[in-house]
């Protein structure tokens, strides 16, 4: 039996399919820092919580995670995030649906959904998260943590 | 798009099918003789696409094939998910795929295999490492202007 061509492309495919998407999975979720962060201003981004405007930072960290409507994995984060804010002392997170914000998108060049910002105290931008956080990335942000 | 919430891993389980189907309609398309059959089959995952993104996963076939036969063998699912975001992959599967078959009807034959594959690209990373298009491309559209909120 003459070996078939065409089932090369076929294989060739699936493992370049396979090595994206394992290159994805690694890729994402992981932290960047960002030197000389700006500062957030909660009323311009439209931080709510529960309905009632957001007017200070978390003590010790905010997470302000960046949404939109057609993105599954965002509530799988804000859930964790969730967790995190009630059991880690001096933790914020502020949740924005960018949906209808594409002037913020445009502002902090934001590309994919989730993107969380990672502030201090003072709301300044100490790092960045493409993706969905993974645990190691939040523990190098906030230290040894349990949910 | 309607909201509603459903099981996340049935349109995981509808993207392995298509990725599965995709692959096969490559594979005819590679080869003249059978090149025809590829447009065919392509023409078939294109409505089935067009069902996904204008009637949503549950009244998808590969939902209802989900719901009947795989979900009673699976445990109840830790959460639900909106149904927003697999019916837009579904929308950008339908466009890319339909471009394939327009190009395929036109006997592009390299048009229909790249256009198939580029489909099955992304049902096969939806399906085995649950990469999510609505996450990774939505806003990048809606900021070059190309879709409305």
């Amino acid at each position: 039996m003459p070996f078939d061509q065409n089932l090369i492309v076929i294989i060739a495919l699936l493992v370049i399919a396979t090595v994206a998407g394992l290159v994805w999975r690694s890729s994402t979720g992981r932290a960047k820092r960002i030197k000389h962060g700006l500062q957030i201003d909660l009323k311009e981004i439209g931080a709510t919580k529960d309905g009632k405007p957001v007017t200070a930072f978390g003590e010790h960290t905010t997470f302000l995670q960046f949404s939109s409507e057609t993105c599954s994995t965002c509530k799988q984060t804000a859930k964790l995030f969730h967790e995190l804010e009630k059991t880690s002392h001096g933790v914020l997170h502020i949740e924005v649906d960018l949906t209808h914000r594409l002037d913020l998108a445009d502002k902090f060049g934001i590309l994919q959904t989730p993107t969380t910002l990672v502030l201090d105290s003072k709301g300044i931008v100490k790092s960045r998260i493409g993706g969905a956080p993974k645990p190691s990335t939040i523990e190098e942000e906030i230290g040894h943590f349990v949910i | 798009m309607s909201k509603s919430q459903i099981d996340p891993r049935g349109p995981r389980f509808g993207a392995g099918i298509t990725a599965i189907l995709l692959l096969i309609d490559i594979y005819l398309s590679l080869t003249p003789a059978s090149f025809p059959t590829a447009v065919s089959l392509l023409a078939i995952i294109v409505a089935l696409f067009a069902i996904g993104a204008f009637f949503g996963n549950a009244k998808h076939p590969y939902g209802y094939i989900f719901k009947r036969l795989v979900r009673p063998l699976l445990q109840a699912p830790k959460e639900l998910e909106d149904s927003r975001p697999p019916q837009f992959a579904q929308l950008i599967g339908l466009l890319v795929a339909g471009t394939g078959l327009i190009l395929g009807a036109f006997d592009i034959q390299l048009g229909l295999t790249i256009a198939a594959a580029a489909a099955f690209f992304a049902a096969f990373l939806n399906a085995v490492f649950n990469y999510c298009l609505g996450c990774q491309i939505w806003l990048g559209l809606a900021r070059a202007g190309l879709i409305k909120a």
